[in-house]
């Protein structure tokens, strides 16, 4: 019975592993439109859409490579976010950039 | 008391029976080249004498073409023969051209047996992060294992690859900067696709050229 436990503890702790590994990391860059306590909404530069998607406490905010707090993230600030996720539609953010804004062609 | 017996020699020839004698040799090498050496060595038969005893056969052996295992839906992995590795069929041409914008990453690869060789070319208009790796195929619906082989910031690069394992094999590009950067990567070998991923991980496959068809390069931009 023991035995039996905890091979299904395991094989539930495994799908929980493999299902997080599964996801795909995603790049969206643009400008930052609106922040909230839990959410970051950026418009993407190449194409003008608009992400809204998830923070939480293991999201990171860096500048020249350095670690920042996360009220240096404002509206309008150029940023390269690093998330995770299944889809664009379903992302938590692991890392926002704040980049120095595309020159001008 | 003994006497030396002075050594006997024949007589010379006459001149007539010299002149006869090596006018019979050259008949006799001649008839020889016609009839034997002209036919055997270079196929040259002119008096139809060596058709008769099969000695134009020697000259002109057929040619025995040993098969090779040929599909176009085997697997391009190679078969050792000493130094040369023998595949199922022909090599593939590839040229990509991107403009990677502002900040973004792309990744190009190559589907390639264990073994499978291919040699690239690439050279990029600014510096950019770089990583040449291969991924071996996900198991289990899990996240495929990558193994990285060259992960420096480069502009250019040049070399000949041989895959250590079956999966899809190529290039991580990563653009530092607000400006945008040109590559052009160009590559021959034995690969059976290509596939762009670009960073919103939509995956784009590429047509891959026979080497007798030229083409002029495509541009595609993320």
């Amino acid at each position: 019975m023991k035995v039996t436990i905890i091979a299904a503890l395991s094989a539930i702790i495994m799908a929980s592993v493999v299902g997080l590994s599964a996801h795909d990391e995603y790049r969206i860059i643009g400008t930052v439109t609106k922040i909230s306590a839990a959410t970051l909404t950026v418009k993407q530069s190449k194409d003008g859409k608009v992400f809204t998607m998830k923070t939480d406490a293991n999201t990171i905010v860096t500048r020249d490579k350095k670690k920042v707090a996360r009220t240096e993230m404002k509206t309008g600030a150029y940023v390269v976010v690093d998330a995770l996720g299944d889809s664009l539609e379903d992302l938590v953010v692991l890392e926002v950039r704040i980049v120095p804004a595309p020159t001008a062609k | 008391m003994t006497t030396k017996a002075e050594p006997q020699t024949a007589p010379a020839p006459s001149l007539a029976t010299l002149a006869k004698t090596t006018a019979i040799v050259l008949a006799a090498a001649g008839l020889i080249l016609m009839t034997i050496i002209l036919p055997a060595e270079y196929g040259i038969d002119p008096l139809g004498a060596g058709e008769r005893l099969g000695l134009t056969a020697i000259a002109n052996p057929p040619v025995t073409i040993i098969e090779m295992p040929k599909s176009e839906g085997a697997p391009l992995a190679p078969t050792a023969n000493g130094p040369i590795g023998e595949y199922p069929h022909e090599f593939k041409l590839d040229t990509f051209e991107v403009a990677l914008g502002p900040y973004d990453y792309l990744e190009y690869k190559y589907s390639m047996e264990k073994g499978a060789t291919m040699v690239y070319s690439w050279t990029a208009s600014a510096g950019v992060h770089h990583d040449m790796h291969g991924e071996h195929p996900a198991v289990g619906g899990g996240e495929p294992e990558a193994e990285s082989f060259d992960k420096k910031d480069r502009q250019e690069a040049a070399g000949s690859y041989t895959a250590p394992f079956t999966g899809i094999h190529g290039w991580f590009w990563e653009n530092p900067g607000g400006d945008t950067i040109k590559i052009r990567l160009t590559t021959a070998g034995f690969y059976s696709g290509a596939i762009e991923i670009r960073s919103d991980r939509t995956r784009h496959p590429h047509t891959l050229h026979a080497p007798n068809v030229v083409r002029t390069g495509t541009v595609s931009a993320p």
